[in-house]
């Protein structure tokens, strides 16, 4: 198949909202985007895992910093349970697939800048992080099949 | 017949095709399209026309021969003039009672001074015969015929994304395209045609430069169906449809030439010179062997040159104009052409069988020719234009629309823009505008020259007392029709089209338009920039069913449990977007059996149920409770830790809009459930309520994270017992939290279903596995997974409600037998003042349990069924079904306010007329006292 998935979706995560949420992970000695709808990796490459600013007070750590956030929680900040489908995208055709899936215009994002979109693709809500020729993508588990057969039919197709 | 081989032309003379027109064999070739193909074959009649059934032939070759429209197997209205041939196809023409060549239906002809304008409105306004003209009607009306069982083809959507969208790879599109990519924007110049190049029909140095441009993607084969805001353009491939989002579009879409006005101008050979050059210079096809060229235009005697090199012999040229330019004629005159300026086609005379031309009386005299080829001008393909919010004007130099004011971002140029001549140039200016208008380089600001000469005269119509002087090719329309129409008041462009139908078959009015708007202005005395133009709509040009009807997408959400059901049998329903098992199917029992079975473990032993598709919800925060208070119409400030209680959620208008169940798991955190149907729609709306309150709180959203099911049943305690370390002597409507199966859960104990239940809530990843556990747990114990018409029917012996079912778009608590919920006391909540209001008028129905008699065993009412009271609608059925604990239907019913009594009797009326004699019943149906759900030892 022209476009690859790798399911991610038992890799530790955990969310993290509300007006303190920001300081409350930087307490916590994690790296904190400035900007909304940015990512940063952490401990390197992304192997070490990644934070991710939803937007103003919204966050998703993903990988072995997740366990931080079992810490406790202090006034304005409300843990958010992260149960998603997470996958990475990769292959020849992937950006005809997103064409077929999805109206973001992929090929036209700056990603030096470490966009964290939130956008739908199949008609499912998603985050989505370009990172080099990948896309990483988060979905509502009760969505993840359903997206994910979709998702295979349309790039066997394309193939 | 086929013109010798020539360089560039479209066909593939070494790969011929074999293909079938009623019931008779030719051979064409690869690269023909059907139209061009059947005309190399000496095919003049393609089609029957939609009211007469005259006989039709081809006339612009350019995608608008709504005559020319056939029947491949179950593909009805294929175009036959841009169609590619396929090898065996076997067509027909459609619309034709007995094949083109002898319809049976052309006998209408005779009866046309019977069918005047309009006359349908005239003539079938009679109820009682509306029934045998809609049977007449039907039958012999319409185009192709549509196969039922023809398969759905998800055809592909896709999105695109240019900088510059060019449209229309004629002269002008390529020199813009060309202007753009120059400047560095990213170009894609879509056309129709197989190959782009417009008239120059593709050999030209232009394309060969657009074609290489790496900046430059040329979509041939596909058009540009619509315009829509933010510059977004659907592209209609044969395969597919591309959305395509641009930041600048050029519509360089050219023109369409005109027809000619004149008695039996529809007769088969008579055809645009556009169309006749397309034949020859593409598929090399010579459409006739001697012609009259009907002119008003320098483009006439730049076509004449192709026609006489195809070996066309030009008979006369008739000349609208008064005075020809001695630049235009004198090619002609050299070879002895006779050139009659000032003169027009009075009538064309058929062949003997009618199905061709065979001559054409001038004003000069009558001329023997099989063919004539019309170029008197042409009408702006400004579809588009106007979609995109052109303001176009009528330009009396080049009688035609023009733009006047562009939107920001959108450009013109070419023939639509009324530029002619300097095509090429006119291409050039727009493509450096839209590149500069993306960022890319600066606005050439080329100066085009204006047009010397109209190519368009302003008046090619010629009257005739006998009419067959065709306007719309679609519809039949002669000029009579449009006159009728405007002596009958029909005085307005849009009025008119209407009543006349002008302009409303598959071409779209594209050659009947302008004809039509300048019939309308002389009637009137105005000009046609006063008469104006139609409405122009997205889609221009018709789409195949096959692309708006293509693939979309519908997600469906599933629980964790799904596979567990899926292998248990379960047959499911949507509800929303999720799939729930309706029931579960047993081998060798019907639906209601299988029902009723779950209902009865339920009862009597022990069920499990996924209610997974909860809406499920968080709140913390020191004011969460104050939240909560102002969102629900009860109180939860004073709800202990520990504790649940019912909540019911209105709107400012104070109708119920939602339910659930707020849990208090801490003084400042709390876990509540909504409706499945409601969790997206009622967590949305909170977070707007909170973002307006500012209240110190925050919501979060666990409907996906989080799994949840709900064992219930006598021996549900004693499945439970054995997996958790929650002591479950807990009290009915309590919450705690702890383990079950190992896993941290939720436990709140409930009574939807009228028996001691507990709703487990886990981690989405736990919920299979905690599942698993429970069903082995309870395997002893004879537990069954039930679905969602078994929790129906138990949580109808206990009289509970369901939102959405229960209630509608304007139920209120009261009307809902909720008063009991409602604390108007408190000091706000949203949908208190309505409520209020509401409380001081008189209450329009009441919702009541109802049973029918024991002994009822004949066709029981339905869901939606009408109560009926002294011939009155008095109320509806919401809820019903047959009680297997009470031994006789049950129900829940809207009923008028002084019905709702008990005992009071009443009668509902069945689909088919009967009425069934029910009576109002105290709710809950089964275990009054609700013994059984609190049960707490």
């Amino acid at each position: 198949m022209s476009v690859q998935f790798q399911d991610l979706s038992t890799t530790p995560r955990a969310g993290v909202k509300g007006p303190g949420a920001a300081e409350w992970l930087k307490q916590l000695g994690l790296p904190v985007p400035d900007v909304p709808n940015t990512w940063l990796p952490l401990g390197g490459a992304l192997g070490g895992g990644l934070i991710a600013r939803l937007g103003n007070t919204e966050f998703l750590v993903e990988g072995p910093e997740s366990v931080k956030l079992a810490a406790p929680i202090s006034h304005g900040v409300y843990p958010v349970l992260r149960q998603d489908t997470a996958l990475v995208l990769k292959g020849a055709r992937l950006n005809d697939l997103l064409l077929e899936t999805c109206s973001v215009n992929f090929l036209a994002i700056n990603r030096t800048t470490r966009p964290a979109l939130l956008t739908s693709i199949v008609g499912v809500g998603v985050t989505a992080i370009p990172d080099g020729d990948e896309l990483r993508l988060w979905c509502d588990s009760t969505y993840g099949e359903w997206f994910l057969d979709t998702l295979r039919t349309i790039a066997a197709e394309l193939a | 017949m086929r013109l010798p081989p020539k360089q560039g032309e479209w066909i593939d003379r070494n790969h011929p095709l074999r293909f079938r027109f009623e019931g008779r064999d030719y051979d064409g070739c690869a690269g023909d399209t059907i139209a061009s193909a059947l005309a190399a074959n000496g095919v003049k009649v393609l089609g029957r026309s939609f009211k007469y059934h005259r006989p039709r032939g081809l006339m612009s070759v350019a995608n608008h021969d709504v005559n020319a429209v056939m029947q491949w197997g179950g593909m009805p209205n294929v175009r036959a003039d841009a169609t590619p041939l396929v090898a065996g196809m076997d067509l027909t023409a459609v619309n034709t009672f007995g094949g083109v060549d002898k319809d049976k239906a052309r006998i209408l002809g005779w009866f046309s001074r019977f069918l005047p304008v309009g006359f349908y409105y005239k003539a079938f306004h009679s109820k009682r015969l509306f029934p045998l003209w809609e049977k007449m009607f039907r039958m012999t009306t319409g185009l192709g015929k549509v196969d039922f069982a023809t398969p759905h083809l998800r055809t592909p959507k896709r999105y695109g994304f240019c900088d510059v969208l060019v449209i229309g790879a004629g002269t002008s599109g390529l020199s813009a395209a060309l202007a753009a990519a120059e400047q560095g924007a990213d170009v894609a110049i879509v056309d129709e045609n197989a190959k782009p190049g417009g008239s120059t029909h593709g050999a030209s140095e232009l394309v060969a430069r657009v074609v290489a441009h790496p900046r430059v993607r040329v979509i041939t084969d596909t058009y540009a169906a619509g315009y829509y805001t933010d510059h977004w353009v659907p592209l209609i491939e044969r395969g597919r449809m591309t959305k395509m989002r641009a930041r600048a579009v050029v519509v360089a879409s050219g023109g369409y030439e005109q027809p000619a006005v004149f008695r039996n101008n529809d007769l088969p050979g008579i055809m645009l010179a556009s169309g006749a050059q397309r034949l020859i210079r593409r598929w090399s096809v010579k459409p006739a062997q001697r012609i009259v060229l009907l002119a008003a235009n320098a483009d006439a005697y730049l076509a004449a040159e192709d026609f006489l090199a195809a070996g066309i012999e030009i008979a006369a040229v008739v000349d609208l104009r008064d005075v020809v330019p001695e630049a235009q004629k004198s090619a002609l005159a050299a070879r002895r052409i006779p050139v009659h300026a000032g003169d027009c086609i009075l009538e064309a005379i058929p062949t003997a069988d009618g199905n061709s031309v065979a001559s054409v009386r001038t004003k000069s005299g009558e001329i023997t020719c099989d063919g004539v080829f019309v170029s008197v001008g042409w009408a702006p393909a400004a579809p588009l234009l106007y979609q995109a919010g052109t303001k176009m004007r009528y330009d009396d130099s080049v009688h035609q629309f023009v733009p006047e004011k562009l939107p920001d971002g959108a450009f013109a140029c070419g023939r639509v823009n009324g530029i002619h001549t300097a095509r090429s140039l006119d291409g050039e200016r727009a493509g450096s505008a839209a590149a500069a208008h993306c960022g890319f380089g600066v606005d050439r600001a080329i100066f085009v020259p204006a047009e010397t000469e109209s190519p368009t005269h302003p008046w090619p119509i010629v009257a005739h007392p006998q009419g067959k002087n065709f306007l719309d090719f679609d519809e039949d329309l002669q000029v009579a029709d449009l006159e009728n129409a405007i002596q009958e008041g029909f005085d307005n462009i849009e009025l008119m089209k209407r009543y006349s139908t002008v302009g409303m078959g598959p071409s779209q009015g594209k050659h009947s338009n302008m004809n039509a708007l300048r019939v309308l202005a002389r009637c009137t005395g105005s000009t046609p920039g006063e008469v104006g133009t139609t409405t122009a709509r997205p889609f221009f040009h018709p789409v195949p069913m096959s692309h708006l009807a293509g693939r979309g997408f519908a997600p469906e959400r599933r629980t964790p449990m799904h596979a567990r059901h899926e292998a248990a049998g379960a047959v499911w329903m949507s509800a929303g977007v999720w799939q729930r098992p309706e029931y579960y199917a047993v081998s060798g029992q019907s639906r209601l059996d299988c029902i009723r079975g779950e209902a009865d473990a339920v009862r009597n032993g022990v069920g499990l149920i996924d209610v997974g598709t909860l809406g499920k919800l968080e709140i913390r925060g020191p004011q969460a409770a104050e939240f909560l208070e102002r969102v629900y119409i009860s109180k939860y400030a004073g709800l202990k830790v520990g504790m649940t209680r019912y909540a019911v959620m209105c709107d400012e208008s104070g109708v119920v809009i939602d339910d659930g169940v707020v849990a208090r798991l801490a003084e400042d955190h709390f876990y509540f459930t909504t409706t499945t149907s409601g969790a997206a729609l009622i967590y949305r709306e909170l977070s707007r309520w909170n973002t307006i309150w500012k209240l110190d709180c925050g919501i979060v959203n666990l409907t996906g994270a989080m799994a949840a099911m709900n064992l219930a049943g006598p021996k549900a305690k004693a499945v439970l017992a054995g997996l958790t370390d929650v002591d479950l002597s807990l009290p009915y409507l309590a919450v705690r939290e702890g383990m079950v199966c190992g896993v941290s859960a939720r436990l709140m104990r409930v009574g939807f279903v009228g028996e001691w239940g507990v709703e487990i809530h886990v981690p989405f990843e736990h919920g299979a596995a905690v599942w698993d556990a429970l069903m082995a747990a309870g395997k002893s114990a004879g537990i069954r997974p039930f679905g969602v018409e078994a929790q129906r029917l138990l949580r109808l012996e206990k009289g509970h409600i369901i939102i959405g079912q229960d209630t509608d778009g304007l139920t209120t608590p009261g009307e809902a037998a909720l008063d009991w919920a409602v604390k108007l006391d408190k000091p706000f909540f949203v949908g208190q003042r309505s409520l209020q209001a509401i409380a001081r008028k008189p209450r329009r129905q009441q919702l009541v349990g109802f049973m029918l008699p024991a002994e009822h065993t004949a066709e029981a009412p339905k869901e939606c069924h009408l109560v009926i009271e002294d011939g009155e609608i008095a109320g509806r059925v919401t809820s019903i079904a047959w009680s297997p604990s009470l031994s006789r239907y049950i129900g829940l019913a809207y009923v008028r306010s002084d019905m709702a009594t008990a005992d009071r009797k009443f009668h509902i009326r069945l689909t088919g007329g009967t009425l069934v004699a029910a009576r109002v019943a105290k709710t809950p149906f089964y275990d009054p006292e609700n013994l059984r759900q609190k049960e707490s030892a």
